[in-house]
């Protein structure tokens, strides 16, 4: 244990020698850990951030669906519908758990010449909400912009921003929508456009319209069927045992299906672990660039004092000795680099959590079904940073293992002599 | 005791195979002060390499106190060299980020030698070669005669059986190295330490009390005089 406190001083003193050279490895490693903390920041904000507008103004965190109606929710099936939607709820509500229903289809929205700029039509996703209820799970009726929510009996529409600007439309303007009924008829609704809402969600904005339930129901004669109930659950976001709860209280519940916002987010999950690769292959470059440079840093310093480490071996030093001094040497390098890298990866988080980076600007007219509207707001991730901090510590210790390896083949006589 | 028995060593210099020792028989005795002299190339280094257990003959066997060199594990020579013989290079070989005190007390914190004692011997023994109130010096700010005392403090400290001093003078003037000369004659005849010299400078030679001629890989004088 003595020989290894010798090491270790002996290995911090050698750090004086090149100081120059010291410093600029660190800075290397300190700006690939800054880097990688203010990037990992940056993607767990954006995840989280994805997460929170998915189900804060479009799942839930749980959804009651008919049995295979997720998986064929693209086309916006009316022949997979929760028959007692009632039942649901009040099962969901007796275990104090807010719930409300939605009915989901496509149609397609006319607008026409005065008092719109011009004529015009687009296929578009509309709900039919609960305008009592479905604040009690969703953001969307207190994001309403200009004008208001319809009433619960009114032919009334409620339209994003994004989707307002695109066509022109002002509250009070006339629209209509074709759609077909449960049973496959055509169907008309001539509504008016009631209020104008601004979510966080682009998605929405975008594309979805929303108009009372009952209208749906009386319109499409889905006789009191839904296509969703959807529940807010305890905490930030679900997880998987409030999410066995709903399914446990709806066990004897007929022709309903439990989804978990896992299983619902799994489209962006899958999203999400493109990004984690991608961060994971800016961290093996990163891991490259401190390898190069802190073994670059080391072969100097090797060969600089091969006759040293010929003397050390020639009195008795072990070449495990020497290792673990290049090791600790090269440790304290990377310990050094990742302290600075934490202070500048917590200088960039701080600003991504505190101000965001907003290049909103770039995505003006593209259209993506991320749920992000353009500022990237970062979160503290201290276990990354713990994480990074070790991990180049280690890295570079164990980059130093090939300089000192190519020394420790030479014989003690050999490295005694230095050519160099 | 040290003992040489028909030590044969080749080594390549460049495309030159080189044949450094010629069988070479050799006894030393516990407590010698004996100098190895022969000009450069007569296989010297060579010997006392082979003595300090950093090489291996190829042909004829080498003992330290009774212990055969060939045949032991790499590990095991590392630890006789790290318990029983210290070295004194021709250039020193002082770790420059160390003090005095430090480059001589490195022996002791590496055989795990408590700190109260390692002080107590390490300020005991830099006294003994002049150096008190050096001790915080680094080597650049020593001379080449004080530094090479640091180097002789740094073989004795842990009170090994041989000292093997590879042309110990050659970098001090004759002042300096005389008074090297005459302190490791003084721990030879305090400490009763072997001390195995190669050199080709006279001084050393007149100083040993044994001196040992090579030439061309052979023994060709083997001379004791009397203490």
């Amino acid at each position: 244990m003595r020989s290894r406190g010798f090491l270790l001083r002996l290995a911090v003193k050698n750090l004086t020698r090149y100081g120059r050279r010291t410093v600029i490895t660190a800075l290397a490693i300190a700006a690939g850990v800054g880097i990688y903390i203010a990037m990992d920041s940056a993607i767990a904000g954006f995840a989280g951030e994805s997460d929170r507008l998915y189900a804060g103004y479009e799942t839930g965190d749980v959804a009651v669906t008919a049995p295979g109606y997720w998986e064929e929710r693209q086309r916006f099936p009316l022949d997979r519908l929760v028959a007692d939607p009632q039942a649901v709820i009040d099962t969901l509500r007796a275990d104090g758990l807010s719930a409300t229903p939605r009915t989901a289809f496509s149609g397609e929205l006319v607008v026409r010449y005065d008092p719109f700029p011009e004529d015009g039509s687009l296929q578009a996703m509309f709900y039919g909400i609960d305008m009592d209820r479905d604040a009690d799970v969703f953001g969307l009726l207190g994001s309403i912009e200009q004008g208001r929510a319809p009433d619960a009996g009114e032919d009334g529409l409620l339209i994003g921003r994004s989707l307002a600007d695109r066509l022109g439309a002002e509250v009070g303007f006339p629209v209509t929508v074709t759609t077909r009924t449960r049973d496959g008829f055509h169907q008309l609704m001539d509504l008016e456009i009631t209020g104008i809402f601004q979510t966080p969600n682009p998605v929405i904005n975008r594309r979805a319209m929303y108009m009372p339930i009952g209208l749906v129901d009386t319109v499409l004669e889905m006789q009191g069927a839904v296509t969703h109930v959807h529940t807010v659950l305890p905490g930030n976001l679900p997880a998987d045992a409030d999410y066995r709860r709903v399914e446990r209280l709806l066990a004897d519940v007929d022709g309903v299906e439990v989804l978990s916002f896992e299983v619902m987010n799994q489209e962006m999950a899958e999203i999400m672990e493109i990004e984690d690769n991608a961060l994971q292959i800016i961290l093996f470059l990163l891991g490259i660039i401190a390898v190069v440079g802190i073994s670059n840093t080391m072969l100097m310093a090797v060969l600089e004092r091969e006759r040293e480490i010929g003397m050390m071996r020639a009195v008795g030093v072990r070449n495990s000795e020497i290792r673990r001094m290049f090791f600790y040497e090269a440790g304290a390098i990377g310990l050094a680099g990742s302290v600075v890298g934490i202070a500048l990866g917590s200088v960039l988080v701080w600003l991504l959590v505190n101000i965001g980076l907003d290049y909103g600007f770039l995505l003006d007219g593209v259209d993506m079904d991320f749920r992000w509207d353009g500022v990237l707001v970062g979160v503290w991730n201290v276990p990354t940073m713990g994480y990074a901090a070790v991990g180049a510590s280690l890295v570079a210790g164990l980059a130093s293992m090939v300089p000192v390896r190519r020394i420790l083949k030479k014989t003690v006589t050999a490295t005694l002599r230095d050519d160099h | 005791m040290i003992t040489a028995q028909g030590v044969h060593k080749h080594y390549v210099d460049g495309e030159t195979e080189v044949h450094a020792l010629r069988g070479v028989d050799l006894t030393i005795d516990a407590g010698e002060f004996i100098s190895i002299a022969g000009p450069s190339g007569s296989g010297k280094s060579t010997l006392l390499n082979l003595i300090g257990c950093l090489d291996s003959a190829d042909e004829g066997e080498i003992s330290i106190n009774g212990t055969k060199v060939a045949g032991q594990k790499v590990a095991a020579l590392v630890e006789l060299r790290r318990q029983n013989i210290g070295f004194v290079f021709q250039s020193f070989n002082l770790i420059p980020v160390l003090t005095a005190y430090e480059n001589v007390a490195m022996a002791l914190s590496l055989l795990g030698t408590p700190d109260a004692e390692i002080r107590e011997r390490v300020m005991s023994l830099l006294r003994d070669v002049g150096l008190e109130g050096m001790e915080h010096r680094r080597p650049s700010r020593l001379s080449g005669g004080q530094q090479q005392r640091v180097a002789v403090a740094r073989a004795l400290i842990k009170d090994p059986a041989i000292v093997l001093a590879d042309e110990p003078t050659a970098n001090l003037d004759s002042e300096t190295g005389e008074q090297l000369l005459k302190l490791m004659k003084d721990m030879n005849r305090s400490r009763g330490t072997t001390f195995v010299f190669s050199t080709h400078d006279q001084m050393v030679m007149d100083y040993a009390d044994r001196l040992c001629r090579l030439h061309d890989g052979e023994i060709t004088h083997d001379e004791r005089r009397s203490a």
